[in-house]
């Protein structure tokens, strides 16, 4: 076993382990933010680690520039894949959570004094839930 | 009126299920279409794997399959996608002042984004910023080597008409139909169906069959029927894509303005 079977076996390892975080906090965190937190953080690191991985283990086959420049093609495509997942997936996870904040949705607060909440000033406060017209 | 739309609904499922007791197994090499008839040469699938390179320099059999042998059945399907958005058109287009206005989501989304400054436009606005342009020069690429790889005019379409879609969705309606025009989708919809079925009728003129391209090298200018054959499944496919496109984006707009096109605060 190469040396690069070894750090993709790890990198996927350690990125499946983020997706059952990512998993587990989903199920069982209190309100809605916490759980697009916890989709959008973990979702996007695991699936970087897991594609990062690939891209590791092809290098398995590369031979010299000359000859395997399919396999740095693939790599391409794959760091392309991390790319535009960094960059969609912290976004539709910060539009989800801005509709639900405007949708009037209440985060669970540890102490429910909002003044001794900083970032709440700056904040837009929630709506409250009106009837539908 | 319910209970007669189950009947029908049933009776037809019934009918068509009841039809697929007659085809051959699946994969049964002794059927028809892949064994062939005894006495009438090779079968059909057997034809399109052997010949399809040879008659039309098209490594890619299943586009061959769609965009020249059977190309009068995707023809009509792009004129189904049409139809659907006619119909859309039809049912939900209103000119302004003819209902009561506020009614599309569009409306919501912006009497709700509208006192909370621009955050969101700030972080969505710029990823579609540096994602659309990527989104549509892939589209593009789908498009134009469909008949090389997997892709083509309806796949390539969609994608492009998501990228209007979305950036519908991250500014609002106004600004992405200040780009992309009521007039200028619905007129690309029929040029789309034109180009396809201009490709039918150029072969007819030249006195062949309708979308029997191999005759069009006379006016593509290539050098035999083959390339001719290639490079019409490329003109056909351009053809689906913009219906395909104008009618995505067409559908969007009007559903989500309930017809009206009219809102959004502009940019």
């Amino acid at each position: 076993m190469s040396i690069f079977t070894i750090i993709a076996v790890v990198l996927i390892c350690v990125g499946l382990l983020f997706f059952l975080g990512a998993a587990v906090g989903i199920m069982r965190f209190g309100d809605f933010y916490t759980r697009m937190h916890a989709a959008g953080k973990g979702d996007t690191l695991s699936s970087l680690l897991v594609l990062l991985g690939f891209g590791v283990y092809q290098l398995n086959n590369f031979q010299s520039f000359s000859e395997s420049w399919p396999v740095l093609l693939v790599i391409l495509k794959l760091i392309a894949i991390s790319a535009f997942i960094l960059l969609t997936s912290p976004t539709a996870t910060h539009a989800l959570m801005d509709s639900g904040w405007e949708d009037g949705i209440e985060p669970e607060l540890k102490n429910d004094k909002p003044e001794t909440n900083a970032l709440e000033e700056d904040m837009p406060q929630p709506k409250q839930k009106e009837a539908q017209a | 009126m319910r209970l007669f739309a189950l009947i029908a609904v049933f009776i037809t499922g019934g009918l068509l299920l009841y039809g697929t007791a007659d085809f051959p197994a699946k994969g049964d090499p002794h059927s028809p279409a892949n064994a062939g008839v005894p006495g009438t040469g090779p079968s059909i699938s057997q034809y399109f794997v052997t010949e399809t390179y040879n008659d039309s320099k098209v490594p890619n059999m299943v586009t061959a399959v769609l965009a020249d042998y059977r190309g009068y059945d995707t023809m009509f399907e792009t004129v189904v996608i049409f139809a659907a958005g006619m119909a859309i058109f039809a049912i939900l287009r209103v000119v302004k002042g003819g209902r009561n206005p506020g009614t599309g989501i569009h409306h919501r989304l912006d009497k709700d984004s509208s006192g909370n400054g621009d955050h969101y436009d700030i972080i969505v606005g710029t990823t579609c910023k540096l994602l659309i342009p990527v989104i549509q020069l892939f589209s593009l690429y789908v498009i134009a080597h469909g008949h090389y790889s997997p892709g083509g005019g309806f796949q390539g379409g969609v994608i492009l008409g998501a990228s209007f879609i979305l950036y519908a969705m991250a500014t609002n309606l106004k600004a992405s139909l200040a780009r992309f025009s009521e007039q200028r989708f619905m007129s690309l919809a029929c040029i789309g169906i034109l180009i396809y079925a201009g490709f039918g009728f150029l072969s007819q003129f030249l006195q062949k069959n309708f979308l029997e391209y191999g005759v069009l090298q006379k006016v593509l200018l290539t050098d035999g029927p083959e390339m001719a054959r290639s490079h019409s499944m490329l003109g056909v496919e351009v053809g689906v894509a913009f219906t395909v496109t104008a009618i995505m984006f067409a559908i969007y707009a009007n559903l989500s303005s309930a017809g009206d096109l009219e809102n959004g605060k502009g940019l």
